[in-house]
């Protein structure tokens, strides 16, 4: 471990569902990510992989426990300050794109830019650039339903990058694609985290992915087991 | 632009086919609101001028034990100085028998100063033969209704015997017929001040003075200052309150079922809403992921509800506005004209404070039959949302 304090930080987190029996979706999980770090979240499925990531993405909340975002105890923050968060320092690409349909892929990406209340001209500007950057200068206007899976997940990137977060969350984000399509967009994943120092913390169930990261992190039943 | 509006429009703009299918619903139920409401406008407007413009305002009748008034003059000179008076007629009325050839029948005879009742009554416009003026230039004159006339069988220029117990009884030359289209046609006859004193058997005496107003509405409050000189004062919605009446009904009754035309309209939109709603769910998980608050969401679907109410409620107040002119313009049949009352057009009048009135209220209903749709969608956990595809 180095001195520099950690991104990213939980103590004791837990996640339990009630359902009739309990069910300890994320038992006591204790985690430090650094600064630039590229972290791969793998195990069985069921293991707690996606609640992890969604308690880190402040998509959900956790039954017990602390989680630290840039030294800042966000559990009990209210849906405005979550918001902002989400929307300043984390970036998320999931397994399916998610991408709204009215919208071309260029304005697609400018949405959070817009949601962080940017004008428009500015954030055109930025979203011009990162599609640049993901290989999609010529498609900016079309619409998800014009463009192929590869594609929409390159602007589905490039839309988590927007606002340049500190964090950028993957949860499977190869998961629908080729295997050739898929390895590209790793390789996008893994140029973009060098180029910028972003966090990137991927879920994935692929090994050879996995390997490719800096740290693994193993879930078995909800408990982190390698680090 | 706040980007709430942005997606809001484009959502509106995406799904054709459901916006074309709400704002349809509320145009339709706007322009029959709009057209209702010119008919009933114009028509109230007609009803006005056929009764409460046809007789007095306020009537003015003698002291409390009294039969008539006597110094009439002063009175008929103070009340024409009240505030908002605009026209004053003193007159001299009771019953009679009239009769013709074999037909006899029963009617009022009213003495009054030509000029002046017409002031009140506009009986002038209503003359179908002679001319009322004709009571001044000679004595022994009179003025009937056409159906009386019709069932006395007399013309212009025959001469009815007029009496009654107590009077004197006289012979009358029929020197005017009027055709109100009300029952005043049958049972209301008028003669010279003079001629009437003489027939009941009086002196220089009235036993009421009509008054007109320049505003309606403000009968009690006129009637009220007149009463200071010490005669009795009644505004017409004291002595005819039926009118009033029959218009309240009739407007509230109508309101009301328009009112609920919208609102079905609006639970069209609110349908259709929460219908979209469902369909988004995914792309409103991903909107939570990339910042958007519960309330932005919210505000969102608020906003297409308000959107589509205002698109609908501006085509449905264009359509129903021209509807109405186009029902104004039409011309009755002259046979038909004639049951209504000598009705030539439609009375039709489209007021511009209405059409504002409607689009801003079918607005507001929209924004607020939209909340229900917007709770649903921000009640949604983006985990779930972001799962269901």
């Amino acid at each position: 471990m180095t001195e520099e304090s950690p991104i990213i930080e939980l103590k004791n987190l837990t996640k339990t569902y009630k359902n009739g029996m309990e069910f300890h979706a994320l038992d006591n999980a204790n985690l430090k990510i650094k600064k630039g770090e590229f972290v791969a979240i793998v195990g069985p499925s069921g293991s707690g992989k996606s609640t992890l990531m969604h308690l880190i993405g402040l998509l959900d909340t956790p039954s017990s426990g602390t989680l630290l975002i840039d030294r800042n105890d966000v559990t009990n923050m209210s849906d405005k300050e979550r918001s902002e968060i989400r929307n300043r320092m984390l970036g998320f690409v999931f397994q399916y794109h998610h991408l709204l349909p009215d919208f071309t892929a260029l304005e697609n990406v400018m949405m959070p830019l817009l949601i962080a209340g940017k004008k428009r001209k500015e954030a055109k500007v930025i979203a011009e650039k990162l599609l640049k950057e993901v290989g999609l200068e010529d498609r900016m206007d079309h619409k998800p339903g014009e463009l192929s899976g590869g594609q929409n997940q390159r602007v589905a990137i490039a839309r988590a990058l927007s606002c340049s977060p500190a964090i950028v969350l993957g949860d499977e984000p190869t998961g629908n694609l080729d295997t050739k399509t898929g390895d590209m967009i790793y390789e996008l994943l893994r140029q973009l985290n060098k180029e910028y120092n972003q966090t990137f913390i991927v879920v994935t169930h692929n090994d050879d992915m996995a390997l490719k990261a800096d740290r693994i992190i193993r879930l078995v039943d909800g408990k982190i087991t390698v680090q | 632009m706040r980007y709430e509006l942005f997606i809001a429009l484009r959502q509106i703009r995406a799904r054709k086919f459901q916006t074309i299918l709400s704002v349809g619903a509320i145009a339709l139920a706007v322009m029959v609101l709009t057209v209702s409401q010119a008919l009933m406008v114009g028509f109230t407007g007609e009803l006005y001028n056929t009764t409460v413009n046809k007789f007095p305002h306020v009537s003015v009748s003698p002291q409390e034990g009294e039969d008539y008034i006597y110094l009439y003059r002063t009175l008929v000179d103070e009340t024409s100085k009240v505030e908002g008076v605009s026209a004053v007629s003193p007159f001299l009325t009771g019953k009679a028998s009239f009769r013709f050839k074999t037909n006899s029948l029963n009617a009022e005879l009213k003495g009054v100063l030509p000029l002046q009742e017409n002031n009140i009554s506009n009986i002038e416009t209503d003359m179908v033969e002679g001319d009322l003026r004709e009571l001044e230039y000679s004595r022994n004159t009179i003025v009937i209704g056409s159906k009386l006339a019709d069932k006395l069988e007399v013309n212009l220029g025959d001469s009815v015997d007029v009496s009654f117990p107590n009077s004197n009884p006289l012979s009358l030359r029929v020197v005017g017929i009027f055709h109100t289209g009300s029952p005043l046609d049958e049972s209301l006859t008028y003669t010279s001040l003079d001629t009437a004193q003489e027939f009941y058997n009086v002196q220089d005496v009235i036993n009421g003075v009509s008054v007109k107003l320049e505003d309606f509405n403000r009968d009690r409050e006129v009637a009220a200052k007149i009463e200071k000189t010490g005669y009795k004062a009644r505004g017409w919605t004291e002595t005819n309150p039926e009118i009033l009446r029959t218009i309240a009904i009739e407007t509230t009754s109508n309101n009301v079922v328009l009112g609920l035309i919208v609102v079905i309209a609006s639970f069209g939109v609110v349908s259709a809403l929460n219908l979209s709603v469902i369909g988004a769910i995914s792309q409103i998980g991903m909107l939570r992921a990339m910042g958007a608050t519960i309330s932005s969401i919210k505000t969102i679907f608020v906003l297409q509800s308000g959107i589509l109410g205002l698109l609908g409620a501006l085509v449905g107040t264009l359509t129903g506005v021209a509807i109405s002119l186009g029902i104004g313009q039409y011309e009755m049949p002259a046979a038909s004209s004639k049951l209504y009352g000598g009705m030539t057009t439609i009375p039709i009048i489209v007021r511009i404070g209405d059409i504002l009135v409607i689009i801003l209220a079918v607005f507001l209903l929209n924004l607020i039959a939209g909340i229900y749709p917007a709770q649903q969608a921000a009640k949604l956990d983006p985990v779930k949302a972001i799962s269901s595809k």
